[in-house]
């Protein structure tokens, strides 16, 4: 990268992150407990109309599905705990998980195509995922769910000016 | 994209395309045949229970429009070379217009049926990275032809016509006889050809295969009618089977070696690599030595009691299952010291034979007998269910699984340099891994519980191109302090880097 480093102003540094990285804004905390509330609620759901059909609990399917839906916003609350990113002269970083963590890194001369998605109540909150797409197979597609929106921007810029200079195939 | 220097003027994709050819006259037959095979089943049915209908000619009129169809896309199909591109034209009512830069052309594939071989004519695949099909597919050239397109990708579409400026082609590997049959002792392709031969008799007849079983036990022993057959015989039967099977097994494997490796090359013209194999069908590939994203190098046990060893290496190039159009095997199998100079030569740089090979702390060889523990303790438990105490036998798994763990936590290294990086994993079975560090995509730093407890994390390394089944470039158990710096300096690297593939 022959340009100086791209220097994103961010907002304060969150005393959560680690130091150089940034959480996740407070606003995407409840976006990122809903995400994971129906992939848990419903087989909590299936599960209860099994119980309900082979013991005839006609309660079962409602609580096992708020209890499936208190796990998947918990699951979530962590996640969101748990997500930080940097963007420095190496590229991108994205940090997630707490029990098994992962840190996952895009050099900038790598990024392929980048995604920035925007969901309704993301839009309401100022919040848009970005995805980053390499031509690897396995990390192909790096994910940071609920940044800021301006920031997700900014980084979609970032990045994506090192594209054009790549032109040789 | 455009190159200054290229002779022609910059052509867009309107302009004058320099003699636009076409497929080969009998194209449409092949074309037939190949949307026959994919109509065979309707058709058949369609031939066998039609009868007494008075549908019998409806086959026939299903044959009738798909020849028209072949014979549209003869007359629809031209192609030809403007400036540094490939533009195919197709269609009359529906035009399509396909414009394909040489420069992005990974991979050239030809393959020759044993029907193409007796018209003299091949058909012709260009693939680009990405994409589940190829960019360009000929359904057919004559084989002049064929080679003729091959050498314009060689040269960018820069006048081939210049036969003194081709450097020559250069083998690197050949595969004589013994080594096909080598192949086949080694490959288990037969396993499926035996298996599917055994489902097949069992569909037709539920008693075959017992019958075969006591056939051959009578074969042996002479005598026997059932009541005379011990356990002892029916012990040496079964053993008897059991070789069978292999030595069966084992033959199939060198057929299909024989059928798919026969004369295999691989050579290289400048910087292009070319394998050409195949007995009956003949499959011709090439792609530039640049475009290999990652190299594996593999030594099963009976490669090892064969001193052999197989190279294969991984393109950009999606490839669906059975198609076997992209480069892939460098050396089906070849010595140890002929796929070190082999590898010493197509990456003069990275300096394989004097890799710095680092040992990971072989202290953590008890985390790779984990994953086999639940696994035995299910066997051991459906096994007591069925024989009781007996079953309790399979735990003597355990001892010989942490003997080989332990092995390979002690062959477990990594070895990194400022080209390439390189990992070695396994004993019974072992492979090496690596990839130029221009091809890397993307760094991933894992550590689980069991990692923070050990003091170790996992670096995962992520290339194009590499398979679900080809082994992971990954360094585990790597120190942390270790695993952070060598993820810094790797991450460094790879941005004064572009990307190169």
């Amino acid at each position: 990268m022959s340009e100086s480093p791209p220097a994103v102003e961010l907002p304060a540094v969150d005393q959560r992150a680690p130091s150089g990285w940034h959480a996740l804004p407070d606003r995407a905390r409840l976006p990122s407990m809903l995400t994971p509330v129906l992939p848990f609620a419903l087989p909590g759901m299936v599960g209860g109309f099994v119980l309900a059909g082979v013991f005839g609990l006609w309660f079962a399917p409602p609580v096992l599905a708020l209890v499936g839906a208190a796990v998947g916003a918990w699951i979530g609350l962590k996640h969101y705990r748990s997500t930080f990113w940097r963007l420095d002269e190496d590229g991108l970083a994205v940090r997630r998980g707490r029990l098994w963590q992962r840190e996952t890194r895009v050099p900038a001369t790598r990024v392929q195509h980048l995604d920035l998605k925007r969901g309704p109540l993301q839009r309401q909150r100022r919040l848009a995922t970005l995805v980053v797409h390499t031509a690897g197979t396995r990390h192909s597609a790096v994910t940071v769910p609920h940044l800021d929106a301006d920031d997700a921007e900014r980084l979609r810029d970032l990045l994506s000016r090192q594209i054009d200079a790549d032109d040789d195939a | 994209m455009p190159d200054p220097a290229a002779p022609l003027p910059e052509a867009t994709p309107d302009a004058t395309v320099a003699a636009e050819r076409r497929l080969h006259p009998m194209s449409w037959l092949f074309v037939l045949v190949q949307q026959l095979k994919q109509f065979i089943l309707p058709l058949i049915v369609l031939l066998v229970f039609g009868r007494g209908d008075r549908n019998e000619l409806w086959p026939l009129i299903g044959v009738a429009v798909l020849v028209v169809l072949s014979l549209w896309q003869y007359f629809t199909y031209r192609y030809g070379v403007a400036g540094d591109r490939l533009v195919i034209r197709s269609g009359l009512f529906e035009r399509s217009l396909r414009v394909i830069p040489f420069a992005r052309i990974h991979n050239v594939a030809l393959q020759q049926s044993a029907l193409h071989r007796v018209f003299g004519v091949a058909e012709v695949r260009l693939e680009s990275a990405g994409g589940s099909k190829p960019e360009a597919q000929m359904r057919v050239l004559k084989l002049d032809d064929a080679l003729a397109l091959e050498a314009l990708v060689r040269h960018r579409g820069a006048a081939p016509a210049s036969a003194v400026s081709e450097p020559e082609s250069a083998t690197l590997l050949a595969l004589p006889f013994g080594e096909i049959v080598r192949l086949g002792l080694v490959s288990n392709r037969g396993m499926v050809v035996v298996v599917a031969t055994f489902v097949a008799i069992a569909q037709i007849s539920q008693r075959a295969i017992l019958n075969a079983f006591q056939s051959v036990g009578k074969w042996l022993f002479g005598f026997a009618g059932e009541h005379h057959f011990g356990i002892a015989q029916y012990i040496v039967s079964a053993l008897a089977m059991l070789v069978f099977a292999v030595v069966l097994l084992r033959a199939f494997s060198i057929l299909l070696a024989l059928l798919q490796y026969y004369g295999f090359r691989l050579s290289e013209i400048g910087r292009r690599l070319t394998v050409e194999r195949g007995l009956l069908a003949r499959w011709r590939t090439s792609a530039s030595r640049r475009r290999i994203q990652a190299w594996t190098l593999h030594e099963g046990t009976l490669h090892r009691l064969l001193k052999r060893r197989s190279l294969d290496v991984d393109t950009a190039v999606a490839e669906e299952q059975q198609q076997q159009r992209a480069l892939r095997e460098l050396a089906p199998i070849a010595t140890p010291a002929a796929c070190d100079a082999l590898i010493e030569h197509l990456l003069p740089r990275a300096g394989w034979s004097q890799l710095d090979w680092r040992a990971l702390p072989a202290t953590n060889w008890w985390r790779l007998v984990l994953p086999t523990i639940p696994v035995v303790a299910a066997i051991t438990i459906a096994a007591s269910w069925r024989v009781g105490a007996w079953g309790l036998l399979v735990l003597a798994w355990l001892p010989w699984a942490a003997f080989v763990a332990y092995r390979r936590a002690q062959r477990m290294a990594y070895a990194a340099n400022p080209e390439v990086i390189a990992v070695r994993e396994g004993w019974w079975t072992r492979h090496w891994r690596f990839a130029e560090l221009d091809k890397l995509q993307a760094l991933q730093l894992t550590r689980s519980p069991l990692d923070r407890r050990c003091g170790t994390a996992t670096l995962h390394l992520d290339t194009a191109g590499s398979g679900a089944l080809s082994p992971q470039l990954r360094v585990r158990f790597l120190p942390h302090d270790e695993a952070l710096a060598l993820y810094a300096s790797l991450s460094r690297t790879l941005t004064s880097r572009p990307l190169r593939w």
